[in-house]
């Protein structure tokens, strides 16, 4: 047998033993012997390991394998050998040459760790950060609120394309006068903490939106899209419900506090955006769809105790459930908003059970609100 | 003084590296994420083992089950800490609110509302410090392991102030920030039993800035010529716009050099104290080197990013228009095209980004690394060998935060 010379750092210290390597097949060993070792090295071929992903290809480093405290089980000292038949025969003859082990438990502790994780991310965002949002918002005082929605709503005119705040404010006289008695019928007995402050926006989307402290924005596509004044009650009614419930501060405490946790636990790699991005879609949509189910109980609550017939809130939802085009259904559950056709069922449902309504604006106000932006 | 000298070298090559960064990439794409840890390790493997120092390469035993339990470990930390300082953060950001009558009190309540960030800029030091701490631990030279010590709160809040310093100063005192740092870090850092000092004086780093100061002085100069040119003085306004894109641009270049320059100072003026004497350093990386190879290296990553990207695009364009043939008109459902199409767009969306990933990393990084480290020489090495090994650490949370953060970098 022949022998090839290597290099062997015997992994106490730093200096650098230049050793001859013999492979003792018999015994199935690399037997290792240098001026500088104090003692003969017997390094047996089943407990050898080489260094994986390394960027010397002429040459192999090994190690031998042990059970040790370390990261990697594998015993301090290095053998680099350069000698192509050596290494050669060595891949031969070492099945466990490239193994990487780990230590006992490993799988376990894996299986644990990512169930703690979980858990403890569910526990934040599904129920810790949800119930600490409620208390807060209870907390704030009423016109740091006011002074909160109002900066919300001026970022909103910012967003939809006002070069200077007001510059979207829809106003006159009659219109106002309109709106303030929609407001005062559907708001009259009712013991409110916020006093509503609605503002119409010279707007094509047909929406609206409640702002903290009791800040109700409403675009001119909702009132353009109205088949009456009914439908502009409903939605009101439905906003004042997000108002009293203290809904656009208790989602923003809850936005402040989950953010960022998502994309923490997904990272930053490749392709890693559109996975936060569908997550956070879907917990939003969680909270969301909760507050708008109990927004529309409250305004029907709202609509009878005013006597305001319920169909036009019935029709209001039908009108957008076409606006929305027929979606599959799985999208639902990506929605903040329950499924328009459900609702405008139960507003339906509500309106065959009340029993004396008046219209919501006579003539003449339905008029002067619709021109409210003319 | 002892004898004996080493100079830097590095192996590593393009082929090998970016085929280990594409598939590590891909990998990490099909399990959302998972095979990060594992591939940001394999890389590292490949990277130290292309160092070397008198033939004999670093090496690097971190793994990647360390790694990842480090992370969920962070997880659960990160996720109770974050979520309750963030709503409590926002709230008192809330209490403190008023009517905001003009647009800049508009945008100091935006400031309060995004006061949020305050909660995670102390973890962010935290986990750098425990990142390099584990980096350290898990890196060998001989068989004997590097090391630092557990210091990364005291770490945490003098970066915080040196950060302020250095804001309150207009940037006069960064080349104290830079060495404070660089000294607390360099003097808790160990080779076996053998300690790093970190010497010189942090006035020593205002050559480095060199390049800074004139940038300043020309952006200086572009403001008052637009602030003085009136409003029909086209030819002047043209002379300040120009003035201010060439400090921009100077700017950015002093960055460069301030970071080449003073890694060639602290260099120099390092010592590893060992018991049979002391090891000493230099370095002289070149900025202009460093900046070319960030261009040219960039250029051309995007170039062959792009080429390749309109290759696949062909084929992917190709697939969709087999798959709407085969199904047909007449059975063509609403969805099958548009699920094909969206699978061929996220595959081809993810490949390019594992590709330019890759690309960047062995045109601009690894050139970068491999320079660096060829200008380095290590003098008196004879100390070297009676070196003794330390014991080994376990590493914390194995830069679980770092990675939680994303403050770890591509590897």
């Amino acid at each position: 047998m022949s022998w090839v010379s290597g290099f062997f750092y015997d992994g106490e210290t730093a200096g650098r033993h230049s050793v001859t390597v013999e492979m003792e097949e018999g015994a199935g060993a690399l037997l290792l012997t240098g001026p500088t070792l104090d003692d003969v090295q017997r390094w047996p071929l089943h407990r050898l390991r080489a260094l994986s992903d390394h960027a010397r290809e002429t040459s192999l480093t090994l190690t031998l394998h042990a059970r040790t405290k370390d990261e990697s089980l594998r015993v301090a000292a290095r053998l680099i050998i350069t000698d192509k038949d050596l290494i050669a025969r060595l891949k031969k003859l070492c099945p466990d040459l490239s193994r990487q082990d780990m230590q006992v438990g490993s799988w376990q502790k894996i299986v644990k760790c990512s169930a703690l994780a979980a858990g403890a991310l569910a526990l934040m965002v599904l129920v810790i950060l949800p119930r600490m949002a409620n208390t807060l918002a209870e907390l704030i005082p009423v016109d740091r609120e006011i002074a909160f929605g109002k900066s919300v709503t001026a970022q909103m005119e910012t967003a939809l394309g006002a070069s200077k705040l007001g510059d979207l404010h829809c106003s006159n006289a009659e219109g106002n006068a309109a709106l303030e008695r929609l407001v005062a019928r559907l708001t009259k007995g009712q013991a409110l903490q916020y006093r509503p402050e609605v503002q119409v926006l010279n707007h094509k989307m047909v929406n609206a939106f409640a702002a903290p402290g009791g800040q109700i924005v409403m675009m001119r596509g909702l009132i353009d899209n109205a088949t009456g004044p009914e439908a502009v009650a409903a939605v009101l009614a439905h906003e004042i419900g997000h108002v009293e419930r203290r809904d656009a501060t208790r989602h923003a405490l809850r936005a402040a506090g989950s953010a960022g946790l998502l994309s923490m636990a997904m990272g930053d790699f490749t392709g890693g955006a559109i996975a936060v991005f569908l997550g956070e879609r879907l917990l939003q949509a969680s909270y969301t769809r909760e507050a708008e189910t109990e927004a529309d109980a409250f305004a029907l609550e709202m609509l009878n105790a005013s006597g305001v017939d319920s169909t036009g809130m019935a029709d209001f939802f039908n009108q957008m459930q076409k606006l929305e085009g027929q979606g599959p259904e799985v999208l639902n559950y990506f929605s903040t908003h329950p499924a328009s056709a459900s609702r405008a069922a139960q507003a339906r449902g509500n309106a065959a059970t009340q029993v004396e309504t008046t219209p919501a604006l006579n003539k003449k106000d339905w008029a002067a609100l619709k021109a409210i932006c003319g | 003084m002892g004898s004996g000298q080493i100079s830097g070298q590095y192996v590593g090559k393009r082929g090998p590296l970016f085929g280990l960064a594409f598939t590590t990439a891909l990998l990490t794409a099909l399990t959302v994420g998972i095979y990060r840890f594992w591939g940001k390790t394999r890389i590292r493997r490949y990277i130290w083992s292309s160092v070397s120092g008198d033939g004999d390469a670093f090496e690097y035993t971190g793994t990647g089950v360390e790694k990842f339990l480090g992370f969920l470990v962070a997880m659960v930390v990160l996720a109770i800490y974050l979520g309750i300082i963030q709503t409590i953060l926002f709230f008192f950001g809330l209490t403190l609110f008023t009517e905001a009558e003009t647009m800049a009190q508009q945008a100091a309540q935006v400031l309060a509302l995004n006061i949020t960030f305050l909660a995670v800029v102390p973890l962010i030091f935290f986990a750098q410090y425990r990142a390099r701490r584990y980096k350290l631990a898990r890196t060998r030279w001989r068989g004997v392991r590097f090391g630092a010590e557990k210091a990364a709160w005291g770490y945490s809040w003098r970066a915080m102030l040196h950060g302020l310093v250095t804001l309150m100063s207009l940037g006069f005192l960064l080349p104290r920030q830079t060495f404070c740092l660089a000294k607390y870090k360099a003097d808790r850092t160990w080779f076996g039993d053998a300690k790093f000092e970190q010497r010189g004086k942090w006035t020593g780093l205002y050559p480095a800035m060199k390049q800074l100061f004139f940038a300043g002085i020309i952006l200086v100069l572009g403001a008052i010529v637009l602030a003085i040119s009136g409003q029909g003085a086209v030819g002047q306004l043209v002379a300040g716009f120009f003035l201010l894109i060439i400090g921009f641009i100077w700017f950015m270049i002093g960055l460069v050099s301030y970071r080449v320059r003073s890694l060639d100072y602290l260099a120099n003026h390092l010592v590893l104290e060992g018991q049979h004497g002391q090891v000493r350093f230099a370095a002289s990386p070149m900025t202009g080197t460093v900046i070319t190879t960030m261009i040219a290296g960039g250029l051309a990553a995007s170039v062959l990013s792009g080429i390749a990207l309109s290759l696949v695009a062909l084929v992917t364009g190709a697939i969709w228009a087999v798959t709407g043939a085969i199904i047909g008109e007449s059975a063509f459902q609403p969805g099958v095209t548009e699920l094909v199409g969206l699978t061929a767009f996220a595959g081809l969306y993810i490949g390019a980004l594992a590709l330019s990933g890759g690309l960047i990393l062995v045109l601009v990084t690894q050139p970068i690394i491999a320079h660096i480290v060829k200008t380095i020489t290590v003098r008196n090495t004879g100390a070297l060998a009676a070196i003794r090994q330390r014991a080994s650490d376990r590493g914390a949370d194995a830069e679980g935060f770092a990675d939680a953060l994303d403050v770890g970098g591509a590897f």
